[in-house]
């Protein structure tokens, strides 16, 4: 099992130094750098430019600016973010609650529905239950993640339910520890009910396949013609099986836990990576844009190995499979 | 598994049947393909949609009532048009009227009114003349009439005027012509609240300080006067004391009305559209924009970007994936293992910012339809990653067929048996994930667009359109922009839907293989 798990984030290495490298020069590749603002700036003399791009390491080959960051990289320095005058670390810590606050209730809320809806809808199919369940799949897998977004910020604006976007209220810091863990959650509400929904009808749609697929097989008939009570051989045996597709997809939605979502963050001002990592691709912010790309293709390799991880966890096939 | 019980029972021999069995024997595959997919509602349904969506964006330019270009800063934002059916209480072709706006004085707000301009008016003057002016005859440009207002504070000891006013409109908002067929109104305030409101104001409540404790305000309203404007410039000023009648010009909407010029297709010139309201009335069905572009005319005109980028984005995804997937498949070796690892990467890197930083790489001021095929270009370099390992998973498999062995035996050339005997066999799936790929060109186009990268004003696409609405104070009141949403929604929807169709339909099942 160890050995496995050794042999994938070995196989996973190139792909990384891959990503970090195409990315290092996609991103250099753009006309201009962050000091292009202070070029057009008369306060700034060419000297103090000629200085900052020493700094920065403009000035230098291509190949060679990538190779220092890789060193500085394996040393466990991911540079300065240009703009904010912090280390990258930082700034990325900082981002990392609001991040996993949007993308964990985003979880819970695709996977308690998805699992419960495709459950329903398969316990019932070809009925009307079934139909509006899955109507309500195709809607949320047909909608796009920023029009719902407005059209949930243009409800809250009229009815008042929800706040219109942020993070916390503004006296959120005079609040008692309670009141500001519903604060919190009151705001993530809109952002991550829409990021929700759209990832609900994949869940959804893969629950209800698998378990009538396992309804429909002899062992289920079998049980039953044992004699077994049906609540046993339903919940019991053939949603068991059922489930272990799901597990792997489950390990796969992990990988996009630090990602953020972009456009749904942006229609609701909500602190997160993806935002951060759009605003540091405008500025040109090269170092924060590289630690943010690295970090999802790192998640993605954990993600697709947790996936493998968590179904031979699950399953005693798979886990003799590794043996 | 309705099928499935179906086919349990034991087969009748009907009529029927025997049709059925008839025509799957001797139909062809293209013959049964569309009898599969005629069964599927959803996928009919949806089929339609698409054509008529098709339909709206091949001929924008006749269907769309404005220029999509054409800025009116005198309406930004403007409401859609309210079409009135009735006049006088007597049923008419629909009309519109057109709209005045002012600047809400709290907060500095347009608000529109509807409004038009007088085209026929009868009175009786202060000599108990009768009077009739007609717009057009007698070189009448212009009917202009003077509104008096009249605000008077009523206190326990005594009354006080509080503003008198007198305004001359050309335009006349609907609101005010039921006063002017009363011949006046007054209004008696009473209401606390409102009385309040004059007890603070400023100006006012000097004057009604002095009156004692305020007891109403009334408000006298009417006009006294009518303004006729003539050709040769002279205007003429008469006194009333009624108005017997007069008529509003009224835009009725016209089918097949001449407007601006363009060209059918890229190469008719006509300037025929299909309805319309004259000048200078605007006919806005789903209202206007921020620059009092009709909302309706950028959707159109939007359309064909967003309903375009798939078509293009999966031909060039397809061929690049078919290429590469089917030499990755079928020859193996290093060649399989450079492109399984490029494809590795790139599926790596989030798409949203694989994109964007793409897109920065690309000079900014790009003119209009090269951006639009960098757009294209850009998200086809992101799908073809997934499609070309999906083709060689496939080719992988059919190479080991006892049919491309014996092809290979035969001694035709690789290419020959990569293109005539492994490529056809991966149709159906690729027809199948061609379809419901779509959405996600579309949704790349969109997102783009709406963040800034993509298709920059003033030309139109969906994306683009929603990121007016990104700023809450404009969609909170006109929220007319969240349109091109619906458009958007029903485009993906109705792409989903109609490839769903087109699996079942491919499903050899459903073929009666």
């Amino acid at each position: 099992m160890f050995k496995y798990i050794v042999r994938r984030l070995i196989m996973a290495i190139p792909v990384i130094l891959g990503v970090s490298f195409l990315s290092f020069i996609i991103i250099q590749a753009a006309p201009g750098d962050f000091l292009d603002q202070f070029r057009m700036n008369p306060s700034y003399s060419q000297e103090t430019i000629h200085q900052l791009e020493i700094k920065f390491g403009f000035n230098e080959n291509i190949l060679v600016q990538y190779g220092k960051w890789l060193v500085q990289v394996l040393q466990g320095n991911f540079g300065h973010s240009f703009q904010y005058h912090q280390p990258v670390y930082n700034i990325i810590w900082g981002r990392l609650g609001a991040t996993l606050l949007l993308s964990i209730t985003t979880l819970v809320i695709s996977w308690v529905l998805g699992i419960g809806l495709g459950i329903f809808a398969a316990m019932r199919q070809y009925k009307l239950g079934d139909q509006v369940a899955s109507v309500v799949a195709l809607i949320g897998l047909s909608i796009p993640n920023f029009f719902f977004a407005l059209l949930f910020l243009y409800m809250a604006s009229k009815t008042g339910w929800f706040p219109i976007g942020g993070m916390t209220s503004i006296n959120n810091s005079e609040m008692g520890f309670f009141q500001s863990i519903g604060d919190y959650l009151w705001h993530v509400a809109g952002p991550a009910i829409t990021l929700g929904f759209s990832s609900l009808a994949g869940v959804m749609r893969q629950m209800r396949g698998q378990f009538l697929d396992q309804l429909g097989m002899d062992y289920v008939e079998f049980a039953r013609a044992k004699g077994m009570p049906r609540k046993v051989v339903v919940y019991k045996h053939a949603l068991r099986n059922a489930i272990n597709p799901l597990i792997t997809m489950f390990g796969y939605t992990l990988s996009s836990l630090l990602g953020g979502a972009v456009l749904t963050e942006q229609v609701f001002s909500w602190p997160g990576m993806g935002r951060l990592t759009i605003q540091a691709l405008n500025s040109q912010d090269l170092y924060l844009v590289m630690a943010s790309l690295l970090l999802s293709s790192l998640m993605l390799v954990l993600g697709n190995l947790s996936a493998d991880l968590l179904l031979a966890a699950v399953d005693p096939r798979v886990r003799k499979r590794f043996q | 598994m309705a099928e499935k019980k179906a086919q349990k029972k034991p087969a009748e021999i009907t009529q029927e049947n025997l049709d059925e069995s008839f025509e799957v024997e001797y139909m062809s595959r293209w013959k049964l393909l569309v009898r599969a997919f005629r069964k599927h509602r959803a996928g009919r349904i949806s089929l339609v949609i698409l054509l008529i969506l098709y339909v709206l964006m091949l001929f924008a330019d006749f269907f769309s009532p404005a220029n999509p270009y054409q800025q009116y800063t005198d309406r930004t934002f403007a409401p859609p048009s309210e079409v009135h059916w009735k006049y006088e209480d007597k049923l008419v072709a629909p009309y519109i009227y057109d709209v005045m706006s002012y600047r809400d004085p709290v907060t500095y707000q347009r608000i529109y009114e509807p409004a038009s301009v007088i085209e026929n008016f009868e009175g009786v003057n202060t000599d108990g003349e009768k009077i009739n002016y007609t717009l057009g005859k007698d070189g009448v440009t212009a009917i202009s009439l003077v509104f008096t207002s009249n605000i008077t504070a009523i206190g326990s000891k005594s009354e006080r005027s509080l503003k008198k006013s007198t305004e001359e409109l050309e335009m006349i908002p609907l609101s005010k012509t039921d006063m002017m067929k009363e011949g006046g109104r007054t209004e008696t305030i009473t209401d606390q609240a409102t009385l309040k409101t004059y007890l603070e104001d400023p100006i006012y409540s000097y004057k009604v300080a002095r009156i004692g404790e305020l007891q109403s305000v009334s408000i006298e309203e009417g006009v006294n006067a009518v303004s006729v404007a003539y050709e040769d410039g002279s205007k003429k000023k008469v006194n009333l004391s009624a108005i017997n009648q007069f008529d509003l010009k009224r835009f009725t909407i016209k089918w097949f009305v001449k407007g601006w010029e363009y060209k059918l297709l890229g190469f008719i010139p006509m300037d025929i559209h299909l309805f319309g309201v004259d000048s200078p009335a605007q006919y806005y069905i789903f209202g206007a924009d921020a620059y009092g572009r009709d909302v309706l005319t950028r959707i159109l005109f939007g359309s064909q970007v967003s309903l375009t980028v798939g078509f293009a984005g999966i031909l060039i995804t397809f061929t690049l994936g078919l290429f590469l997937g089917g030499v990755a498949g079928y020859y193996g070796g290093w060649v399989d293992e450079v492109l399984m690892r490029a494809t590795e990467i790139l599926m790596s890197i989030p798409s949203l910012y694989l994109l964007i930083s793409l897109r920065a790489i690309l000079p900014a001021d790009l003119p209009s339809n090269i951006t639009y095929l960098m757009i294209i270009v850009i998200l086809s370099f992101i799908g073809w990653p997934g499609m070309s390992r999906v083709i060689r998973g496939m080719v992988l498999s059919i190479k080991q067929s006892e049919y491309v062995e014996a092809a290979r035996a035969m001694g035709y050339p690789t290419g020959r048996i990569i293109w005539k005997h492994i490529i056809p066999n991966t149709s159906t799936y690729i027809i199948v994930s061609a379809t419901l790929s779509i959405p996600g060109y579309i949704l790349g186009e969109a997102g783009l667009s709406f963040l800034g990268y993509g298709i920059r004003e003033p030309q139109s696409s969906w994306g683009l359109m929603l990121a007016q609405a990104q700023k809450l104070s404009v969609l909170e009141q006109y929220p007319w922009l969240l349109l091109p949403g619906v458009f958007l929604f029903v485009a993906i929807l109705a792409f989903n839907l109609f490839g769903d169709a087109m699996r079942d339909a491919m499903d050899p099942r459903a073929l009666g293989h």
